[in-house]
C-alpha cells in the first residue's frame, strides 16, 4: 500500500542530507493515508473520503541556534529541496528577529540512536474490498433495526470509518516505516419527549478492517432500549456514592482524570501535580495502569511521530505511580528516556506527549459481585465527555446514565446526565474492587486542551469506587 | 491544479462537482513561561472535490442525488487523480438522498481581507502577539505558565460545475495560554483566544483578567453547598448557552426532526425575563458551498424564530432559500450593568474545566474552576469545585443580560447573563 511513499523516499533522504549541512539535527516524517466514512441517519446517507487527520504530507524538524523548529508542507519533489531549505532558513530568521526579547527554552538535541523498522498491522477484510454498497446496506439495516424497537425512537444513526495510513520517519540514523489500519463504528439512538431528546450510543473499534461490522448487530437493540429508558430519567441528588463503573466509564477515568496528568510535557511546564508523586501511592493497590502498544486497538503503532519506538509503559503499578508518558523533546529536557508518546494530530501540527491505548489492568471481581456489595449507590454507564486537570487533579467527567443500586440490587431507577467531580487520588484510592475482563474502546479522539485531536483507546474492567456525583 | 482536476473529472464522466481549494500558511509559536519552546511554519495547499451523482428512480420519478467528497493534493499524478475521483463517483451512487438542486451559481472577484494581520509578514504578527500576550505578565504571584500562538493566513477558491467561481482571503490569530498562581494553593487556568484582527490590546486585556482570576482561584475555598442558585455566567459560557438557539434552528436539525422549531414560533416561550434577540454573522464572505454569506442573518426577535439556516441540501429540503453556514452569534440583549446583574445573592461562575451545552437535551453544565459566591449584603467569596447542571428549557423562562459587551471571533454580545434557580452540585459537603 501507499507506493508513493517509496517513490519520494530517496528524495526525502536527500532532503535530510541537505538540511544536515546547516543544522546539527534534521528529521522528516512523511504520511500518506486512505480514509473513508459511511454514515446513515434521518439526515441521509453520507460517504466521505476527505479524511479527518490531515491527509498526506511532510513535516521536517531541525535544531538551529535557537532550538527546535519545524516546517510542514504537502508538496515535495527532489527539485523542491533547495526551496524547502531556503524557506525554512528565511522564515526562521524572520521569526527569530521578531522574538529578540524572548530567550529559547534550553533543549538538548534528542538522541538519534540507530534503528531500522518496517512493519504493518493485519486486517481480515479491507473496507474497500467489502465495498461502499455492502457497507451502506449493512448500516442501513442496523439503523432500521433500531428504529423498529419502539415508536418513541426519533432517529438512529449508524456509521463506519476506517483509516489506513503509512508513516515513514527518516533521520541520519533512523529509517522507520509502518502501515496501520483501524476501523471504528457506532450506533446512536435518539428518543424524544417534547423538546427534550435523549441519546444513547454504542461504539465499536478494532485494529483491523471491515470485520468489525460483524460485531455491530449485538449492540443495536440494547442501545435503543437505553435511549428509551433515559426518557424517564431524573436529575441525580448530588452527593458522594459507592459506584460501579462500566469498562467505558473506567476508561474515561483512566484517560481523562489520570492519564492527562502524567503526560510529561506537562512536567516540563510545571503543570502536573503527578511529577511530585512519582514513587508514591496515588491509587488503591488494586490499580495497575498501562499505556502503549502491547494491545491491539485503534492507537496501536510501532513508532511515534518523532521516531521513537513504542512499547508498554506501566504508569501505575499496584497503586504506586512509577512514571509518566513522554515525547522526545520533553524527555530530552527532563533527562529521561522517551516512551513513544510523541504524537501529532497530523503532519500539519506540533508533536506533544499524548496517550495511546491507556487502561487499567484487570482484577478478580465480577460486576455481579460489585453490585451485590453496594448498599446505596449507582452503576455508571456510557461516558459522554471528560476534561483534564493535570495541575490540580480535579475530575470533570460526564456519563449519560446512573442506575440506582439499593441493598445490592439494581432498582430500575435511572438518573441522567451525571457529572463526576472530586480529587483524582481520592477516587483512585477508593477503588475497592476491580473486574476480571478488560475492555478497550478506541472509537474516540483525544484533545490536548481543546484541540490537537488524536486517535486513542482507553478502558479497563468494571471497577468499584466512591465518587462524587452531581 | 484546478484545471487538472477539471480534466480528470471530465475523463471520469463526472458532470456535477464542486472544488474547494484552500491554501494555508502559518507561523506558530510555543512558549514555556517566557521561553521559546518551538517555532513552526506551515505551507499547505489542498483541494476537496465533491462529486454528485444522480440515481434514476425505479418508478420513473425524480432521481435521487448522492455525493461524496475526496481530498486531493498537487503532487498526485493524473493516474491517482482519476483513481480517487472514480472511487468517489462510484461511492456517490450509494449515498443517494432525496433530490436537491445545487446552489445557484455565483461569480465574483476575489474578496481580499485587508489590515495588518492580512498584510504584514506572519513572523512579525506572531512576534507582536507574543509581546502582547506577555505584556501583563509582570507579577510575582500570578504568571503565564505557557502559551501557544497561531497566525494563520489562508486563501480559498470555490469552483463548481454550475458556474460558481468565488474566492476570498482570510487571516486569523488564535491560541491558548495557561495562567498559574502558586500561593496559597498552586492552581492554573486554561484560556483560549481567537481574533480576526491583530488585536494585541484585547489579548493583553484577556491575559490581565486571567491573571486576576487565577489569583482568586488560588485562594478560593471548596465551600459551595449543593442547591439551587441564581447563576451568573460570563464570557465564553454565555456564548455556549446561546449556541443552543443557533443549533436548534439549523436546517439539518429541523430536517432530521431533531428540532421541531418552526419559523415564526415563539421558541423561548413564556418568560418573566428578557426576550431573546439573536443574529447570525458569517466568518467568511461565502460558505463552503459558495453561497454568499456577507449579510447578517436575523435569527430570533423577541424570542421568536425568524429563520432556519444551514447548508444548501437541508435548506432545499425545507423549501427555503439556502443561507449557507453562519458561525458567529450576535446577541443584542442587555438591560442591566454587569455590576447590578451580579447583585447578591447569586453565584458568578467565572471559569469551568469544560462548560458544555447539549443541543439535544438543552442541558448545560461543567465543573467549576472559579466562582464568586455573592451574598445579599454584597460579601464576595471565591469558591472552587462543584458543578453546574442546568436546563435551558427551564432557565429561558427568566433570563437577564448585561449591557457590558464581549467580543470574540465567534460571539458578539452581552458579557454576562443571569439564570434563576440553576441546580449546583456542591464541593464542600
Amino acid at each position: 500500500m501507499f507506493p508513493s511513499i517509496d517513490r519520494v523516499k530517496p528524495g526525502l533522504q536527500k532532503l535530510i542530507a541537505a538540511l544536515g549541512e546547516t543544522y546539527p539535527y534534521a528529521s522528516v516524517l512523511a504520511v500518506e493515508d486512505d480514509a473513508r466514512s459511511w454514515r446513515v441517519s434521518r439526515a441521509g446517507v453520507n460517504i466521505s473520503a476527505s479524511g479527518n487527520e490531515g491527509g498526506a504530507g511532510f513535516v521536517v524538524r531541525v535544531f538551529d541556534g535557537t532550538g527546535c523548529a519545524e516546517y510542514s508542507f504537502n508538496e515535495f519533489s527532489e527539485e523542491k529541496i533547495p526551496d524547502i531549505c531556503a524557506a525554512l532558513a528565511r522564515r526562521m530568521g524572520e521569526q527569530n528577529a521578531a522574538l529578540e526579547d524572548f530567550a529559547p527554552l534550553p533543549t538538548p538535541i534528542p538522541a538519534d540512536e540507530p534503528a531500522v523498522l518496517k512493519k504493518e498491522t493485519a486486517w481480515k477484510v479491507h473496507p474497500r474490498e467489502l465495498g461502499d454498497e455492502a457497507i451502506v446496506n449493512k448500516i442501513t439495516a442496523l439503523r432500521e433495526k433500531a428504529l423498529a424497537v419502539d415508536e418513541r425512537v426519533l432517529d438512529a444513526t449508524a456509521a463506519v470509518t476506517y483509516r489506513a495510513y503509512r508513516k515513514l520517519f527518516l533521520s541520519p540514523n533512523r529509517d522507520l516505516d509502518q502501515t496501520i489500519m483501524w476501523t471504528n463504528a457506532m450506533v446512536a439512538v435518539m428518543a424524544s419527549r417534547g423538546q427534550e431528546i435523549k441519546l444513547s450510543y454504542h461504539p465499536f473499534s478494532l485494529l483491523g478492517g471491515a470485520e468489525l461490522l460483524d460485531q455491530m448487530d449485538a449492540g443495536v437493540e440494547e442501545t435503543a432500549r437505553k435511549a428509551l429508558e433515559l426518557l424517564d430519567s431524573q436529575p441525580i441528588p448530588p452527593g458522594e456514592y459507592e459506584c460501579v463503573c462500566d469498562p467505558e466509564t473506567t476508561g474515561m477515568i483512566v484517560h481523562e482524570a489520570f492519564g492527562h496528568g502524567v503526560e510529561m510535557d506537562m512536567f516540563v511546564k510545571d503543570r502536573a501535580l503527578a511529577r511530585s508523586f512519582i514513587g508514591e501511592y496515588v491509587a488503591s493497590p488494586l490499580v495497575t495502569m498501562h499505556d502503549g502498544s502491547a494491545v491491539d486497538e485503534s492507537a496501536t503503532m510501532f513508532f511515534d511521530d518523532e521516531g521513537t519506538l513504542t512499547g508498554d509503559t506501566v504508569v501505575i503499578d499496584k497503586g504506586i505511580l512509577k512514571t509518566g508518558m513522554c515525547d522526545a523533546l520533553s524527555a530530552a529536557r527532563l533527562g529521561v528516556a522517551p516512551t513513544g508518546n510523541g504524537r501529532r494530530e497530523s503532519y500539519e501540527r506540533k508533536a506533544y506527549t499524548r496517550m495511546t491505548n491507556t487502561y487499567f489492568q484487570g482484577g478478580a471481581s465480577t460486576p455481579e459481585e460489585m453490585i451485590a456489595s453496594v448498599k446505596d449507590g449507582f452503576l455508571l454507564e456510557t461516558p459522554s465527555s471528560g476534561m483534564e486537570d493535570p495541575k490540580n487533579w480535579g475530575i470533570q467527567c460526564m456519563v449519560t446514565t446512573a442506575r440506582e443500586i439499593k441493598d445490592g440490587r439494581l432498582t430500575g431507577k435511572l438518573y441522567s446526565p451525571i457529572v463526576l467531580t472530586g480529587y483524582v487520588p481520592d477516587l483512585l484510592k477508593s477503588v475497592s474492587m476491580m473486574g476480571g475482563t478488560v475492555e478497550l474502546s478506541g472509537s474516540g479522539y483525544c484533545g490536548k486542551g481543546y484541540k490537537e485531536w488524536v486517535k486513542v483507546s482507553d478502558g479497563g474492567p468494571y471497577m468499584k469506587a466512591r465518587i462524587r456525583l452531581g | 491544479m484546478i484545471q487538472r482536476i477539471k480534466n480528470a473529472l471530465s475523463r471520469c464522466g463526472v458532470s456535477l462537482w464542486r472544488i474547494n481549494q484552500r491554501e494555508e500558511e502559518t507561523a506558530e509559536l510555543f512558549f514555556v513561561k517566557k521561553q521559546l519552546d518551538t517555532r513552526r511554519i506551515k505551507d499547505v495547499r489542498k483541494y476537496e472535490v465533491t462529486v454528485f451523482r444522480d440515481v434514476e428512480a425505479k418508478d420513473g420519478g425524480r432521481p435521487s442525488r448522492g455525493f461524496t467528497s475526496v481530498m486531493l493534493i498537487a503532487s498526485m499524478d493524473d493516474e491517482r487523480l482519476d483513481e480517487a475521483l472514480k472511487g468517489a463517483y462510484y461511492a456517490a451512487q450509494f449515498a443517494a438522498n432525496p433530490y436537491f438542486d445545487l446552489p445557484d451559481p455565483v461569480q465574483a472577484p476575489m474578496v481580499e481581507k485587508t489590515g495588518e494581520l492580512a498584510q504584514a509578514p506572519l513572523a512579525q504578527s506572531a512576534g507582536k502577539m507574543a509581546k502582547a500576550l506577555f505584556a501583563p505578565d509582570v507579577h510575582q504571584d500570578a504568571f503565564v505558565n505557557s502559551a501557544e500562538i497561531f497566525v494563520v493566513r489562508s486563501a480559498c477558491r470555490i469552483v463548481s460545475s454550475e458556474g460558481t467561481d468565488v474566492s476570498y482571503t482570510d487571516a486569523r490569530v488564535n491560541g491558548e495560554f495557561v495562567v498559574q498562581c502558586r500561593e496559597p494553593e498552586d492552581v492554573e487556568m486554561h484560556n483560549t483566544f481567537e481574533y480576526d484582527e491583530l488585536n494585541g490590546e484585547a489579548l493583553s486585556a484577556k491575559v490581565a483578567e486571567a491573571l486576576t482570576f487565577v489569583r482568586d482561584r488560588a485562594r478560593a475555598q471548596k465551600i459551595l453547598k449543593s442547591g439551587k442558585y441564581d447563576l451568573v455566567l460570563s464570557g465564553n459560557a454565555v456564548a455556549e448557552v446561546l449556541s443552543y438557539y443557533a443549533d436548534r434552528s439549523s436546517a439539518g436539525m429541523v430536517y432530521a426532526k431533531y428540532s421541531t422549531w418552526r419559523q415564526g414560533e415563539d421558541v423561548q416561550g413564556e418568560t418573566q425575563g428578557e426576550r431573546l434577540d439573536l443574529t447570525l454573522r458569517a466568518f467568511h464572505p461565502y460558505s463552503p458551498e459558495g453561497i454568499p454569506t456577507g449579510v447578517d442573518l436575523p435569527l430570533l426577535e423577541g424570542g421568536k424564530l425568524l429563520t432556519w439556516h444551514g447548508p444548501n441540501r437541508f435548506c432545499r429540503y425545507l423549501g427555503i432559500k439556502p443561507t449557507g453556514d453562519y458561525r458567529r452569534l450576535v446577541c443584542a440583549n442587555g438591560t442591566a450593568s454587569f455590576e447590578s446583574l451580579k447583585k447578591g445573592p447569586c453565584l458568578w461562575a467565572v471559569t469551568f474545566s469544560d462548560f458544555q451545552m447539549d443541543e439535544m437535551s438543552g442541558h448545560f453544565g461543567g465543573e467549576i474552576r472559579l466562582a464568586y459566591l455573592i451574598e445579599e449584603d454584597g460579601k464576595v467569596t471565591p469558591v472552587t469545585g462543584g458543578s453546574v447542571n442546568g436546563s435551558i428549557l427551564e432557565a429561558q423562562k427568566d433570563l437577564a443580560f448585561s449591557t457590558d459587551r464581549y467580543l470574540t471571533a465567534r460571539y458578539d454580545g452581552p458579557y454576562a447573563m443571569r439564570l434563576k434557580g440553576v441546580s449546583i452540585a456542591g464541593a464542600g459537603e
